[in-house]
C-alpha cells in the first residue's frame, strides 16, 4: 500500500441501537488491521488513551471481545477552545474460527495500539510429507 | 382508413410525473451517507484546551515512535509533523483487513495566546502526544497600580 499524506481518521461511535450500552460514556469503534504470516495472525488495534491495564480482551464463544477504557479525569481547571475527536472507550469484537490455537493467543498495549496475536493451529499448518524412494 | 380517437393528456398528469420525479430526486440526495458519528477530520486530530497559565494541545496520533514524530513552535504558531510507518514484517504478511492509516503528516495550528517558546513541554503517552505550552508573562492578566495625584 502507498503512503499517504494526511492520512484521514475517522472515529465511528457505537450507537445504542446495533448494541447495548452500558456503563459511562461513550463507546467508539476503533480501527483495526489484520494481516496473517505462516504462522499466526496479528490484530492490531488503535485504541489511543488506553492503558495497558484497563484493556480486557474475552473470549466468549466464537467470539474475541475487546474492550478498552480510557480515564478522563483531566480536563478539571481547563476550558476546551478547540474539539476535534471525542474521548470515549473502546470495544470490538471478531469472531474466531477453529483455525486459531485458542490457548496461546498473545496480547501487547504499546503507544496506544493493542497487538493481538493468534497463533494458527497445528493441524492447519501446512505440512511437508517426504516422499521416499523405494 | 381507420381514424384513432387522439385524447389530450390531462396537464395535470404531467405535473404529477414532474412531482414524482423530484420526490425521487430528494430522495436520492437526502440518502446521502451520514455524516453523523463520523468525525473525520485532519490527522492527527487535536484538542486545544486552556488554563490560567498554559494552552494545552492533546493530539491522538497511537502507534507512532517519539522519534518520527516533531513539534515545533515559532511565535504562536504550533507545528507537529511526523511520520507513521508501516509494519515492517520480517517474512511475507498477507493483510486480510487494512484500516488504519500509515503516512506523513503535518499540522499547523494557531495558538490562541502568547506562549513562552522556551518553557514548552511535550510528552508522549498511551498514543497520545500533549504539549504543555506555559503562557507568556505578557498574555497573563496584570494588576495595574493606580497612584494617587
Amino acid at each position: 500500500m502507498e503512503t499517504k499524506e494526511h492520512p484521514s481518521v475517522g472515529k465511528k461511535k457505537i450507537t445504542p441501537d446495533k448494541c447495548v450500552v452500558t456503563g459511562k460514556g461513550d463507546w467508539y469503534f476503533p480501527l483495526s488491521d489484520i494481516y496473517e504470516t505462516t504462522d499466526n495472525f496479528t490484530i492490531l488495534i488503535d485504541m489511543p488513551g488506553v492503558t495497558a491495564e484497563n484493556v480486557t480482551i474475552d473470549m466468549r464463544d466464537n467470539e474475541l471481545v475487546i474492550n478498552g477504557e480510557v480515564s478522563q479525569e483531566a480536563y478539571t481547571d481547563e476550558e476546551v477552545i478547540h474539539n476535534e475527536y471525542n474521548i470515549g472507550h473502546y470495544h470490538r469484537h471478531f469472531a474466531i474460527s477453529d483455525v486459531i490455537n485458542r490457548d496461546k493467543i498473545e496480547a501487547k498495549m504499546a503507544d496506544g495500539v493493542l497487538s493481538l496475536i493468534l497463533p494458527k493451529a497445528e493441524h492447519i499448518k501446512p505440512r511437508k510429507i517426504e516422499v521416499r524412494a523405494e | 382508413m381507420n381514424i384513432i380517437k387522439w385524447s389530450r393528456p390531462d396537464p395535470l398528469n404531467s405535473l404529477t410525473h414532474i412531482q414524482r420525479e423530484m420526490s425521487d430526486l430528494l430522495g436520492i440526495l437526502s440518502s446521502a451517507p451520514q455524516v453523523e458519528g463520523y468525525v473525520s477530520v485532519e490527522f492527527p486530530p487535536i484538542i486545544v484546551s486552556k488554563n490560567k497559565d498554559n494552552v494545552f494541545v492533546r493530539a491522538e496520533i497511537p502507534g507512532i515512535n517519539i522519534s518520527d514524530l516533531d513539534v515545533q513552535v515559532v511565535d504562536d504558531v504550533l507545528t507537529i509533523r511526523g511520520e507513521r510507518k508501516p509494519v515492517v514484517a520480517a517474512a511475507k504478511i498477507t493483510y486480510l483487513r487494512r484500516e488504519r492509516n500509515y503516512g506523513t503528516f503535518a499540522r499547523s495550528i494557531m495558538l490562541p495566546e502568547k506562549v513562552d517558546v522556551e518553557k514548552v513541554t511535550a510528552s508522549y503517552k498511551n498514543g497520545v502526544l500533549m504539549v504543555r505550552l506555559p503562557k507568556a508573562a505578557e498574555a497573563k492578566p496584570k494588576q495595574v497600580i493606580i497612584k494617587k495625584a
